[in-house]
């Protein structure tokens, strides 16, 4: 029921504005999302399942029984903190397009909020085709968003986001339905009931049939994340869009794709993902570095900014598929920091915007001293991204690597380990460039000598609207960020047992793969041979050594 | 593959005796009244007889003469009602072999009315459209 | 009698949109200006009246219509079709006649019957739906003949009318002679299949086929009239190889005809695919799962029928959207992809009962709506007299007509399959049909099809609401009728609303060919071959038996 409200508040909220007077769009626009962000913390604070990783707050009404399909929700504790930042964000960014938004405010106010109920609905769904439905439905509002008030070559940024998404998750789509048809086969009946599907896929399909699945998967959910070679949506996408649309992107869409993988690649095809996941990992770092080098020569500071998320995503994935419970837990802290911290990035970058117009490096320079308060900011931000130690962005990062440096084959983890320290070596120097890359920005806008662009009278043309420095709307937004991104860096710990119980759940099918390939070698009788078990593919490092020692460590 | 079902070819041809003398019949009076107007008709022949019309119209200059639309809406109206009409005669044959009053005869002329009706209605129709005005 | 009495009682529907027809035609004629009006008015009440009568006459426990392939589709399908053809009927007020009566009421014309056409346009109408209508309830290929002519043969006529220019002419006579030219095809098709089987009735067909199937296979003859007989229906729902006209012939015609043509023959063609393929019955009943898991039928449709099919829908679907990309012309676009909704619709077709069939049954109706909502806005604004016609026609349309603007982009994006829009859950069910039947790559086709689709169809949505308004635009007016704008607001309405009853309508449809299967569980009990032999067994011996009295 509760978690029933958390979707329909936002949506009737949005319908609400589109028939409001505009002078109220804002107000009303703030109002529900506040009382989103209340209802969602009153629901977390009564969650009874924070510890044991099961789901809560299940409700399920029949729809369409012939094929199985039904309006269910429910949470775990991933699912409600993602709830949670999406929550957070929401009246921040309907806060932050105060000023900037000055024409048909009433579709604006009502996509936005629109977009926050179909994103909850992504995280609430409990039914597949919910779940499609809400994530196809995302597309809608950001395409409107991007279109209407994005920059000058917004039309074509909203149509490419628009179509590699869509075209990506037809293919998803297509997939699900065959593993719910797979379902039907042995069951006699359809379901879309994800849980189900999940423990039938995981036990049920041959490798063969997981491996297609997975692919199907990855169509979609690589897109959205975005990895490595279909990443070229987002930088655009960014750029062009309207603050509080990056903010939403960078802060929740793009967490669709990694909860996509979370909740259905990992869980659902296990013995695919173990077969495949050193591809995919491959890809993910191939998306860190080469996204730190691209940001590198970035001239503006929002598509410096986009591309920093491609190489942060790509951590988060590599520590997805470290598959293990320290890189999972590293991955899905990282969506809620990577949200919070890159999301208050974009929203400093959007204040910049709105006073100067522009975004280039070589026409700002030195705001420190025109604007104290929003240095701080920027900065603090800018070494949350980075992973300071003390901040959020450092305790998800280097969970992330250490998942993904232990995961070789003979850690006595317990789980199949298919990635190793070249992986996570590797990785980091995408860490290190990040810091190289977001400092240099910082030291060229922030200090150094003054620049601001010619023409530019200190007041720009809304000098009206807005101080030279942040206001007080401006400071409440980014205030609450900073709270969070230091309580998260300094008291991970609550945050991390929430999550350790239900990410391994979501991990449960992969100690009995090990626990199977021992058996098989136990019965074979030839411990001791050098044979290389399924798990272990050759792209294992090369340091790795014999396999046969993870099967003996592994046994208890 | 298999063969079709087996239709009976076996029908007795004599059952087409009827229908063969009609023919032989139509194709005896057309023969008769070729060769009979060529015996007996007078002949003569010359310039006037031998153009196109002897009605005296002049086939000289373009064949697609338009005529007036109305003559072709008429002649379909005619065309329509007198086909119409053929279709009464067999059905009349059929009606007088039924028993009176039975449910088939019932049935039988409930679908002449039927089609009667249907004409009354193309009538209506062509008489309002005005295709009976010649103005 | 009695036979006869109940078979007509199933036709009320029918009967009535006949009677409703002679009224139009008599109707338009009338000298007072008030009764000329009247007269889309009458056949709206017409079609509504038809409606009323089909739950009485249409019963759905199969009594009414024993003897029928398909006993349901009349009482539950047929409601669809003229709740379509209601708003289609919405969208053409206004639009015949419109000069004439101009210069009737001005006074620079006396009244002249022999020039009216408006009760002719609403009399083609509503024969064209009568004929659609009666495909429902085919029972032999003569009655499936006769009924899909009279579904076409007013479409031709109405093209030509719905509009004085050279091209509705042009348009009417190559949609007339290709038209004819897929009918001979297809009725040669019907001649081989009745040589294959000696019988005309859907029903025995499927008795003989299943006897041919179980000794040997269907006879090749019978094979060749299929394929016939599909090549020809591909004309009616416009699927390639005989898709060339679809783009002419909807430009051409007025944009109200244009979405006529775009339901009404497709259904009928829908529809007798259904019916024809059923007599050869789909390998839904005994199947074997191979080794990646897609169910492979022992038997069935025979495999180059099949082969056929999968091509059709394959080229259909890539050329509708490709083709659909390069247009600069809505209507045209939209031509082109109705083309490729039909590729859509092939993959229930061969998917096969009972998902697959209602799925297309579904499909058909939802594209009804959404494709009715989107021409409205082509029908419901004009410039100066002139249909609106090219994209940049509609570029900036929200500053002018917001509401137009929003009907274009929920219909757009109901046509693209947007979430949770009606056209989304058309495709689900169509995609279910296919990975069920073992059809994945088909459907992977499909899926990647709909991504190119996107592309199109977002300009429809983008350009109306999101673009600056270009100098044609700025002169579009509202058309002279306000019920085009009312039909398409009722077709936006309709394709948000109608989710809501997904229930209801997915229990009909899957209704409405559920008889088939019913009929089809004594010959072909679902699954183990010993069943399936032994009911061939029974036919063979019921063969033997007519056989041996005939020769008595």
């Amino acid at each position: 029921m509760s978690a029933a409200l958390l979707i329909l508040l936002p949506l009737v909220t949005a319908i609400a504005i589109a028939f409001a007077p505009v002078r109220l769009a804002r107000w009303i626009g703030l109002a529900g999302s506040i009382a989103l962000l209340a209802v969602a913390a009153v629901v977390a604070i009564a969650f009874g399942h924070w510890t044991d990783g099961q789901f809560g707050l299940v409700a399920s009404v029949s729809a369409i029984p012939e094929i199985g399909m039904s309006l269910s929700v429910g949470a775990d504790s991933v699912s409600l903190l993602l709830v949670l930042l999406n929550a957070l964000l929401m009246p921040l960014c309907v806060a932050g397009s105060f000023t900037a938004i000055s024409e048909r405010e009433r579709e604006y106010y009502g996509w936005l909020l629109a977009l926050a109920g179909a994103v909850n609905g992504v995280f609430l769904a409990r039914d597949l085709v919910l779940f499609y439905v809400c994530f196809e439905f995302t597309l809608v509002p950001m395409y409107f968003l991007i279109a209407i008030y994005g920059g000058a070559n917004r039309d074509w940024a909203a149509v490419k986001f628009f179509l590699y998404t869509f075209t990506g998750s037809l293919i998803t789509l297509v997939g699900l339905v065959f593993v719910a048809y797979q379902y039907s086969l042995v069951n006699q009946g359809w379901t879309f009931d994800i849980p189900a599907l999940t423990d039938f896929a995981a036990n049920s399909l041959t490798l063969k049939q997981q491996a297609l699945v997975l692919l199907a998967l990855m169509a979609g959910f690589a897109v959205k994340v975005p990895l490595f070679p279909v990443h070229t949506w987002l930088p655009l996408a960014h750029t062009e869009a309207p603050t509080a649309g990056s903010v939403l992107l960078a802060g929740v869409l793009l967490k669709l794709g990694t909860y996509g993988l979370y909740r259905f690649a990992i869980p659902m095809v296990p013995d695919a993902v173990v077969e495949y996941a050193p591809f995919i990992a491959v890809l993910a770092i191939v998306g860190v570095v080469y996204a730190a080098l691209v940001c590198w020569v970035q001239e503006d500071v929002k598509k410096l900014i986009a591309y920093s998320s491609v190489s942060h995503l790509g951590f988060c994935v590599l520590g997805l598929f470290a598959l293990n419970p320290l890189g999972a837990q590293g991955s899905v802290l990282y969506m809620i920091n990577h949200g919070l911290s890159t999301g208050a990035l974009f929203l400093c970058v959007g204040m910049i915007y709105e006073r100067y117009h522009t975004r280039d490096m070589n026409e700002l320079g030195g705001l420190a001293r025109r604007m104290p308060v929003w240095a701080f900011f920027m900065g603090f931000f800018t070494m949350s991204s980075v992973g300071l130690p003390g901040l959020n962005g450092f305790v998800s990062e280097f969970l992330c690597l250490i998942g993904a440096f232990t995961a070789t084959p003979d850690a006595a983890t317990g789980y199949p380990g298919v990635l190793g320290p070249w992986y996570g070596l590797i990785a980091g120097t995408g860490m290190i460039a990040a810091a190289m890359y977001l400092l240099m920005m910082v030291g060229r806008v922030v200090f150094g000598p003054l620049r601001e662009p010619r023409g530019h009278d200190s007041h720009g043309h809304q000098a009206g609207a807005l101080p030279p420095d942040l206001s007080v709307r401006e400071i409440a937004i980014l205030v609450p960020l900073a709270v969070f991104c230091i309580v998260l860096g300094v008291l991970p710990r609550p945050f991390l047992t929430a999550i350790e119980p239900a990410v391994e759940k979501t991990l449960a099918a992969y100690p009995m793969i090990v626990e199977e390939q021992v058996a098989i070698h136990d019965q074979a009788g030839q411990p001791g041979q050098p044979e290389q078990p399924a798990f272990a593919v050759s792209l294992t490092t090369p340091t790795a050594p014999s396999p046969v020692r993870t099967l003996e460590s592994a046994v208890p | 593959m298999t063969a079709s079902t087996p239709i009976s070819l076996a029908l007795a041809l004599d059952v087409y005796l009827p229908v063969g003398i009609v023919v032989a019949m139509a194709i005896l009076f057309a023969v008769f009244n070729l060769i009979a107007t060529k015996l007996l008709g007078p002949s003569r022949s010359g310039q006037t007889k031998g153009i196109t019309y002897e009605s005296g119209m002049n086939p000289v200059g373009t064949a697609r003469k338009r005529f007036n639309v109305r003559f072709y809406i008429l002649a379909m109206t005619f065309l329509v009602f007198d086909v119409e009409i053929i279709f009464l005669y067999p059905w009349a044959v059929g009606y007088s072999q039924l028993t009176p009053r039975s449910p088939e005869a019932t049935l039988f002329l409930g679908r002449i009315m039927f089609f009667l009706a249907a004409s009354v209605v193309a009538y209506l129709y062509a008489w309002r459209k005005g295709v009976f005005r010649w103005e | 009698m009695t036979d006869v009495v109940a078979k007509l009682q199933t036709l009320v529907p029918e009967v009535t949109l006949l009677v409703g027809a002679v009224l139009a035609a008599l109707l338009g004629l009338s000298r007072r200006k008030q009764v000329r009006d009247a007269v889309p008015w009458v056949t709206i009440a017409t079609l509504l009246a038809a409606m009323v009568a089909v739950p009485f006459f249409n019963q759905l426990d199969g009594t009414t219509a024993a003897g029928l392939l398909m006993p349901m589709l009349g009482g539950t399908f047929k409601l669809g079709i003229l709740a379509v053809a209601v708003l289609l009927c919405l969208l053409t007020v206004g639009l015949v006649d419109r000069r004439l009566e101009q210069a009737f009421a001005t006074g620079r014309a006396p009244f002249d019957a022999m020039r009216t056409i408006r009760g002719e346009f609403y009399a083609f109408f509503l024969l064209s739906i009568t004929g659609l209508s009666l495909v429902c309830s085919a029972r032999d290929l003569v009655w499936l003949f006769l009924a899909l002519e009279l579904t076409s043969l007013p479409t031709y006529i109405m093209v030509a009318l719905s509009r004085g220019s050279r091209r509705a002419q042009e348009a009417a006579v190559k949609y007339f002679f290709l038209g004819a030219m897929a009918s001979a095809v297809f009725l040669y098709g019907f001649a081989l299949l009745y040589g294959a089987t000696g019988t005309l009735v859907l029903t025995d067909m499927r008795g003989t086929f299943a006897l041919q199937a179980s000794t040997g296979g269907v006879s090749n003859l019978a094979v060749i009239g299929m394929i016939l007989t599909v090549l020809g229906l591909c004309f009616k729902i416009a699927a390639a190889p005989m898709h060339f006209y679809a783009a002419d012939v909807y430009e051409g015609a007025a944009a109200p005809v244009t979405a006529f043509l775009a339901f009404v023959p497709k259904a009928a063609g829908m529809l007798a695919l259904m019916l024809l393929l059923g007599t050869m019955g789909w390998s839904g009943h005994s199947m074997i799962v191979d080794s990646i898991g897609f169910r492979q039928p022992i038997e069935g449709l025979p495999q180059p029928v099949v082969t056929v099919l999968w091509m059709i829908a394959t080229l259909t679907m890539t050329l509708g959207n490709v083709g659909a990309l390069l247009q600069r012309s809505v209507k045209r676009m939209l031509a082109y992809s109705s083309i490729a909704h039909s590729g859509y619709m092939l993959i229930g077709i061969i998917a096969g009962p009972t998902t697959g069939l209602a799925a297309v049954l579904f499909y058909l109706f939802a594209y009804g709506i959404m494709n009715t909502a989107a021409f409205a806005v082509l029908a419901g604004l004009e410039r100066r007299g002139e249909e609106i016609e090219s994209l940049d026609d509609l570029a900036g349309l929200r500053q002018r007509h917001p509401g137009m603007s929003v009907v274009m982009a929920l219909a757009a994006g109901s046509l693209m399959g947007l979430p949770p829009l009606l056209g989304f859950w058309g495709k689900l069910y169509l995609f279910i049909a296919g990975v069920q039947a073992g059809h994945v790559p088909l459907v992977v086709i499909a899926a990647v099809n709909s991504a190119i689709a996107a592309w199109y169809y977002l300009r429809l949505v983008g350009l109306p609401i999101l673009s600056r308004p270009s100098p044609q635009s700025e002169t579009i007016g509202n058309g002279l009728s306000v019920w085009p704008r009312v039909a398409g607001v009722l077709g936006a309405v309709g394709v948000i609303v109608l989710p809501l009853l997904l229930r209801p309508m997915f229990d009909t449809a899957a209704l409405a060919v559920s008889g088939y299967a019913k009929a089809d569980s004594p010959t072909a009990p679902a699954g183990t071959l010993a069943a399936k032999a032994l009911a061939s067994e029974s036919l063979a011996s019921e063969a033997l038996a007519s056989e041996q009295e005939s020769a008595d």
